[in-house]
């Protein structure tokens, strides 16, 4: 079974709160994060996102994202983060 | 500058953004000529990101919260993601008001900002931020969930931090301005290295406090991304498993290698806000700077705010120098012995208790601009006015010395007089240039004045442009300061009464949107401001029939065209039928005529029907001084404004007459004017002076009308110090105020309008006078 999270377009400080419950509501199972609508993403979800990706790894669930727009990659990137987590 | 230094350094935030604003508000209006400069639109981004990071500093949160909204536009704009189109910068313009207004609200200046308005732009700025859809947050009904923790300041980071050794004799404190760039991690002797030729290595760990006071780390990359070609690195091995993590924590690390001549200065004038909000880092890339430790939490104090501190306080001096690098020998071991490195470690700093909340200064000294900005300083007004006020004395004591010289005989060309002479030129120097300190351009006048249009315009539903010109030419403060409201009210009046809607416009084969001017320039000696709109004109026949309406003149008076349009200055007289909201506040011509002329200044209209009018006040450059006819009239020597002296002449017996047998007139160029005997208007004698020997200056007061002075002699022309008789004494009719004369007396400068509407209007009150006297 998998949970799909669709992201919010601005993720930013006000975004973070909320992501972290969707996020966490997806716990335990395969989860697809569907990113093509998000324009900004700030610190605080690219922590969120990035902690994720390693709460899953550690239980052993996938975590894939899909459709990532154009702005998060850029974004992803300019923030450090490996791209190769986002295609995974 | 108050005793409490934090309300002295919020007191400097809110000076900065006057400054602030009114860029802001000139560099949207290039946006709105049309520029796409992307300098123009960077320059927008930091005006608003400055107004916000000091805002966050003082934990002003409303302000923080339209600044960061507007903030986020202006990033998209500049970073092309979203086209900077004219319903943008429309858009823009009006939240500079509306940013203006909570500025003036958190100052305390000005009324709270209505929130519906505030709101409304706040959605409009996120729908053209977010493309029309809402961003998932906006969707959230209460405010408090924007999260904003405003950042306290720390008052006790002011105070003396407890064992700070005493630095005996301290060697002179270098130029504050000379420092900016000093603190350089370069070797010591250096202190000039600024820029690192190998790039920078910044280590950058934001704390939780950063992103609650709405800033964040995506725009602080992508702002050193413009200063070059970066490498970030991103330490994510502190993050915690998802239950663990608090959303609102920080726990990554980002190393960023930045390639490229950017100097330290504007690397640090990125962090401008965050610093104390952050750990931070900078070292030079090329490897032998010093071995700089993991971004542990090393205060990390920009120039700036270690110079605003240490200026604002003056007791962080051993911060000041060890950031200087300039630390004596005297001083304790440590600061003499350790390179200085950035982050400058500050060896003699207040316990870290003390130290940690230090206060995020709110960037009262900018972090040094590349490019070469004017040097300046601000300086009390109370002090410049001092210093004036001693300039007064010393052209009055001058000109007392130079008469007692002349009196004891001494020739001219002997040696005091020469040098008295010599004296005397540069006392005119001094005199201009401290003149010239109190001096300012109209610049901060007529930048209010297309945010007054833009409403003006939308409250009457007229399409208007404004061009103004001379927004350079320097006047007396006090005289900038007292334009503003003159200038508001007829740029109101010609958009309310002058200009013609729309469809008239259409009608009249003119364009749909009316066109206003203002205008600054010197003329001999004067500014002249000129208020045109291409309206309609006064239409001259309604206006003589309000004023016979109103009573103001009779039925059958034969007016001139200048004299009827002279009649919208009068007292009673307004031409709109129904009060409007915009200039019809009960707030006639005549008041605006009273204003000017209260600064020594007139007023005077032309107008063309069908063509639109034009208003020109003309206006003293100063008010510290005045340039006067010294005359002399029944024992008693007076000023009269040089500026009301048309020309002055020996009358004949001949050419005066008198109407009705009392009022005496003089014949003059084949017109009759009045003939006012100053010293009997005075009341410094009763009976008429004797024509023999007597001289008439014709004055023309600020309303054009022309009369005769007689006094009884001239004695030369003089520049005279202006001294307030009401300051001193009250007001005397008849009198503007009073100065000193060479030989120590003082001296009535005449009121030139009132002696002569006195004249006209009644016979002077005896008692009055005599108290001139």
């Amino acid at each position: 079974m998998t949970a799909t999270v669709v992201l919010a377009s601005v993720l930013d400080l006000r975004a973070a709160e909320p992501l972290k419950g969707e996020l966490l509501a997806a716990r335990g199972q395969a989860l697809t994060l569907d990113g093509s609508g998000v324009e900004r993403l700030g610190g605080l979800c690219l922590q969120l996102l990035l902690s994720a990706i390693r709460t899953w790894r550690a239980d052993g669930q996938a975590l894939t994202f899909i459709n990532a727009s154009e702005a998060m990659t850029t974004q992803w990137s300019a923030f450090g983060a490996s791209p190769s987590d986002l295609c995974a | 500058m108050s005793d409490d230094p934090f309300e002295a350094i919020k007191a400097t935030f809110f000076q900065e953004c006057e400054e602030l604003l009114a860029d802001l508000e000139g560099n949207l209006l290039t946006l709105e000529s049309g520029s796409t400069d992307i300098e123009v639109i960077n320059a927008v981004f930091r005006a608003v990101h400055s107004v916000k990071g000091g805002a966050g500093a003082f934990g002003l949160e409303d302000l923080v919260r339209f600044a960061h909204v507007f903030e986020t536009l202006m990033d998209e704009l500049r970073s092309g993601r979203k086209p900077c189109d004219d319903p943008t910068v429309k858009t823009l313009l009006r939240a500079s008001d509306v940013l203006a207004d909570h500025v003036a609200a958190a100052r305390g200046a000005g009324a709270p900002v209505d929130p519906a308005r505030s709101a409304g732009l706040v959605a409009e700025l996120e729908a053209l931020t977010y493309g029309g859809t809402a961003p998932v947050a906006a969707a959230e009904p209460e405010e408090d969930d924007f999260g904003f923790t405003p950042v306290a300041m720390d008052l006790g980071a002011f105070e003396a931090p407890a064992g700070l050794p005493d630095l005996p004799d301290l060697p002179p404190l270098p130029d504050l301005a000379a420092l900016a760039p000093l603190s350089a991690p370069a070797p010591l002797p250096d202190l000039s290295a600024s820029a690192a030729a190998g790039g920078w290595k910044i280590v950058f760990r934001p704390h939780p406090r950063l992103y609650a006071s709405a800033n964040e780390t995506g725009l602080l990359l992508r702002e050193l991304a413009r200063l070059g070609p970066t490498r970030v690195e991103l330490d994510d091995s502190g993050l915690p498993l998802l239950d663990a993590l608090e959303p609102t924590d920080s726990h990554l690390i980002w190393t960023i290698e930045l390639d490229g001549d950017a100097s330290e200065a504007e690397v640090r004038e990125v962090f401008d806000f965050v610093e104390m909000d952050c750990d931070l880092s900078i070292t030079p890339l090329s490897g032998d700077g010093p071995a700089e430790a993991a971004p542990t939490a090393v205060e990390a104090e920009s120039d700036a705010s270690a110079l605003a501190r240490a200026a604002s306080s003056e007791l962080d001096i051993a911060a000041l120098l060890a950031s200087v690098g300039a630390a004596p020998t005297e001083a304790p071991a440590p600061v003499a012995a350790t390179p200085v490195v950035a982050p400058v470690v500050d060896p003699v700093a207040p316990p870290p208790v003390a130290a940690k909340p230090a206060p995020a200064a709110p960037a009262p000294v900018q972090a040094a601009p590349a490019a070469a900005a004017p040097v300046t300083i601000r300086v009390d007004l109370e002090r410049v006015d001092r210093l004036i006020n001693a300039v007064g004395e010393l052209v009055i004591q001058q000109a007392m010395l130079a008469q007692r010289v002349t009196e004891s005989g001494l020739a001219r060309s002997s040696d005091i007089g020469l040098g008295l002479e010599d004296l005397e030129l540069l006392t005119r120097e001094i005199q201009d240039s401290v003149m010239a300190i109190r001096a300012q351009p109209v610049k901060s006048v007529f930048q209010r004045m297309p945010r007054l249009v833009r409403e003006a315009a939308e409250a009457t539903g007229k399409k208007v442009k404004l061009v103004t010109s001379g927004e350079d030419t320097e006047v007396d403060k006090t005289v900038v300061e007292r334009l503003s409201d003159p200038i508001t009210h007829m740029l109101r009046n010609a958009i309310d009464h002058g200009l013609e809607g729309p469809e008239e416009r259409l009608a009249a084969g003119k364009p749909a949107e009316g066109t206003v001017r203002l205008a600054a320039l010197h003329r001999s000696g004067r500014i002249v401001i000129e208020i045109s709109d291409d309206g309609k004109g006064i239409n001259r026949p309604r206006v003589r029939g309000i004023a016979v309406e109103r009573g103001l003149i009779a039925e059958d008076a034969v007016l001139s065209d200048d004299e009827i349009d002279n009649l919208i200055f009068l007292p009673g007289f307004s031409t709109a039928t129904e009060v409007s909201d915009l200039s019809g506040r009960g707030v006639g011509m005549d008041v605006v005529r009273r204003s000017i002329q209260s600064l020594g200044g007139r007023i005077s209209i032309s107008s063309v029907l069908g063509k639109g009018s034009t208003f020109t006040l003309s206006l003293p450059l100063t008010l510290a001084v005045l340039d006067g006819m010294v005359v002399g009239a029944g024992e008693q020597t007076l000023v009269a404004p040089l500026a009301a002296i048309v020309e002055s002449l020996t009358p004949s017996e001949a050419d005066i007459h008198y109407v009705g047998g009392v009022d005496p007139v003089l014949r003059f160029r084949e017109a009759f004017v009045p003939l006012v005997d100053v010293a009997q208007a005075m009341g410094f004698r009763d009976q008429p002076a004797a024509l023999k020997g007597a001289v008439v200056m014709i004055v023309e007061t600020e309303s054009g009308q022309r009369a005769a002075l007689l006094v009884d002699a001239i004695h030369g022309q003089r520049q005279v110090v202006i001294k307030s008789l009401e300051t001193h004494y009250r007001h005397v009719e008849g009198v503007a105020a009073a100065t000193i004369l060479g030989d120590g007396r003082v001296a009535l400068i005449l009121d030139i309008d009132a002696l002569v509407t006195a004249k006209r209007s009644r016979t002077p009150s005896r008692s009055d006078l005599q108290m001139a006297s």
